[in-house]
């Protein structure tokens, strides 16, 4: 008998648009497979309507709030069905940025340098005052952003003082806490990892946005970024990326799947670790597909891996 | 071996226009608020639910019956004759009087202003529009590679000593206005409406400058209170008659699902326009055309009006009340007396598209203003719709709003 499983796509966050369209492409890739697609929204009724079907898989293509935060995970622990990604300890992690970009700190895994401030602080602590401290040690440029946020949205990279509180007021419009990073000048990489006990990489993909940073338009519009892979890195530099990559899924106590982001220095070659993404976007330009391509693997086969691991 | 991933390997063939048609976070948030959850002012959905469904069924079954093989085929490029009629009898209540040989049905107002686009705009003509303006029609405008300038609106209307001055610096570096675009009556975006003074000085700089003024005219009927003003079109009518095309819809009369609007042009533009619609659409759906022509058949189409008119009155009022009560000093909004909109100015420090994700993670979505402008103006600004919701999810949607605006202004004050 065909197994059904619910792709849940949609969802309440910001990112809503990007996982429609991972979740169609997902759908469409399960239904070539032979599968039941139950395709879900993620509004008020999902607990009914998960708990009223018979779901052998929940194949998570929401992006975002409640998708990558670790709220549906728990929710999918609770009525016993498996789901695609990590577990919801690796998703809260991830999730706050600040959260773990401490934990790389603590495991040695570089990122760049930062300091995170929230609404109140600024309201009524005086927290705008510190940032001549701030921009003292981390120079400019400097990259803000929202601590909780996906797909380069609220970010911005400022270059003097005076563009600042802006950059601020625009990043805490998408969280309740803002990050200020050292930016780093190099090269931006996207290591895909699947994999259960032992996790494997996939091709690097070297992202060159034609824009000062890999924004949301670059991102969604065919043709604003360049992409190669695998990335045109020397073997050595490779070999360090990957492993780097491989620690950061660990650190997060990952399974199954995990996109880690990095920028590598240009002057110093350090990997420096950005971020990590729990449920990387499966869109027709999306990292993840286009490293398994590399590896040989269609985008039905990479579906198809996903859910063997996740059964 | 390295190699450069290509998406599209068409990229080299398409147009320069199409470097106008990219998608935008704007966007993206806005899809939001098609959730129910979310409180939308963001578009300009007329309240069909407030049509008779049963009224409407009949037509479509009467149609089919009698005369079914004719509405599914193919139809004249130019519209459906008696179609034609019954909209100069609509025109007529807002004292445009015209004939059938002047009016060409279109698949919508921006099917319209696509084709007046295509037979006008060369890449780089000069055109004028109001700033704040219809996105759709710079957009449209956009595709067809126009050099826009935007001449501000105060509460009159267009600003007509600035169009003066534009004009005449035109003139004196030889460049040629290809038309003026408006929106007189209660604007998309602003909800203003141009004052009768107004609508005479901008017709008598079109014909003193020697071009055209396209108006648009989607919310005439949807007057809530005041008398109504002449159309340019009918100062025009009443004079030579050669420089106003005249745009008008079906979508908030009926509703914006059957696709159907229409222009009043001088006959040698209109010859122009139908061969814009033969080489586009072939032609305007048959069956939406006679749909149309039953509705304005029934004496009932206009308490359908007068409902609408009720609906959107007081919606308006909630959100004007709203905004009263819950908004911050220093901010400012239009009062609009028909039609969906109302235009927002906050303080000059904010920014609205950077309060739009806030806005929509608290579940109220609206339109950032800098997209009504050419040139990104209006950076502060903002259309609020009216239309969509009911006066407590409005009430309740301009409290949170106000609330993210207030946090705004003193996070920002946090850094002076």
């Amino acid at each position: 008998m065909k197994k059904n499983i619910a792709v849940l796509m949609g969802g309440r966050s910001l990112e809503r648009e990007f996982s429609i369209k991972s979740g169609e492409k997902i759908s469409n890739a399960l239904r070539k497979l032979g599968y039941n697609v139950i395709k879900m929204d993620i509004d008020e009724s999902i607990v009914n309507n998960l708990s009223s079907e018979k779901i052998n898989l929940a194949y998570i293509a929401l992006h975002g709030k409640d998708g990558e935060d670790g709220t549906i995970q728990e929710i999918l622990e609770v009525l016993d069905i498996p789901y695609t990604g990590p577990g919801v300890y690796p998703n809260v992690l991830s999730f706050d940025k600040i959260v773990s970009k401490q934990i790389f700190e603590s495991q040695k895994i570089p990122t760049p340098p930062f300091y995170f401030l929230n609404t109140s602080s600024f309201r009524e602590l005086g927290s705008s005052k510190l940032l001549p401290f701030i921009t003292e040690k981390l120079g400019f440029p400097l990259v803000v952003k929202p601590s909780a946020q996906g797909s380069a949205l609220g970010i911005k990279i400022v270059n003097n003082k005076e563009s600042l509180p802006e950059a601020i007021i625009y990043a805490l419009s998408y969280s309740k806490k803002v990050i200020l990073e050292k930016f780093i000048d190099g090269v931006e990489l996207a290591v895909s990892i699947i994999g259960n006990d032992k996790p494997r990489t996939l091709p690097i993909v070297e992202i060159v946005p034609k824009k000062e940073f890999f924004d949301f338009e670059s991102r969604a519009n065919i043709g604003q970024t360049d992409y190669f892979v695998p990335a045109r890195l020397s073997s050595s530099e490779e070999k360090k990326i990957k492993e780097t990559a491989i620690a950061v899924h660990n650190s997060l106590k990952c399974n199954i799947l995990s996109r880690v982001d990095i920028i590598l220095d240009k002057k110093d070659k350090i990997p420096y670790v950005l971020e990590l993404n729990t449920s990387p976007g499966m869109t027709d330009t999306s990292l993840l597909p286009m490293a398994a391509q590399e590896a040989g693997m269609s985008f039905e086969e990479l579906v198809n891996e996903i859910i063997s691991m996740s059964l | 071996m390295s190699k450069k991933i290509t998406f599209d390997y068409w990229k080299h063939l398409y147009s320069n226009r199409t470097k106008y048609m990219v998608s935008s976070e704007i966007r993206d948030l806005l899809s939001l608020s098609a959730r129910p959850d979310i409180i939308s002012f963001s578009g300009g959905l007329p309240e069909v639910r407030a049509l008779s469904f049963e009224r409407l069924e009949k037509y479509i079954r009467r149609i089919i019956k009698t005369d079914g093989a004719v509405s599914l085929q193919y139809s004249g490029s130019d519209g459906y004759y008696p179609l034609k009629t019954k909209l100069i009898e609509v025109m007529k209540l807002e004292g445009v009087d015209t004939v059938e040989e002047d009016i060409i049905t279109t698949t919508g107002s921006q099917h319209a202003l696509d084709l007046l686009s295509k037979i006008f705009i060369n890449p780089g003509d000069v055109i004028i529009t109001e700033a704040p303006s219809y996105t759709g029609a710079l957009n449209s405008f956009n595709s067809y590679e126009a050099k826009i300038t935007g001449i501000p609106v105060d509460e009159h209307g267009i600003d007509v000593s600035i169009l003066e001055e534009k004009l005449k610096e035109f003139k004196k570096e030889g460049v040629v206005v290809k038309f003026i675009y408006l929106v007189p009556n209660f604007s998309n975006p602003s909800g203003v409406t141009l004052t009768l003074e107004r609508r005479k000085k901008v017709l008598e700089l079109a014909k003193k400058y020697k071009t055209i003024i396209l108006e648009d005219n989607p919310y005439g009927m949807l007057r809530f209170e005041g008398r109504s003003i002449p159309t340019i079109k009918e100062l025009d009518i009443n004079g030579d008659n050669r420089n106003v095309i005249y745009l008008c819809t079906l979508s908030k009369l009926l509703a914006p699902g059957l696709r159907i609007g229409w222009i009043v042009a001088p006959h040698p533009i209109l010859e122009k326009i139908i061969l814009g619609v033969q080489s586009t659409i072939l032609c305007v759906s048959a069956l939406s055309q006679r749909i149309a022509y039953e509705y304005f058949s029934d004496p009932s189409w206009q308490e359908n009006i007068e409902r609408f008119k009720s609906i959107y009155s007081k919606r308006r009022d909630a959100m004007l009340s709203s905004l009263e009560e819950n908004f911050p000093r220093g901010t400012e909004w239009s009062r609009p007396v028909g039609g969906f909109f109302i235009w927002l100015k906050i303080q000059d420090f904010l920014n609205t598209k950077e309060i739009l994700a806030d806005a929509v993670r608290n579940k109220v979505a609206f339109v950032p203003g800098s997209g009504f402008y050419a040139d990104n103006r209006g950076l502060n600004e903002a259309r609020l719709a009216y239309c969509t919701e009911d006066t407590d999810r409005i009430k309740k949607g301009i409290k949170i709003l106000a609330g993210i605006i207030k946090e705004k202004i003193k996070l920002y004050k946090s850094f002076k």
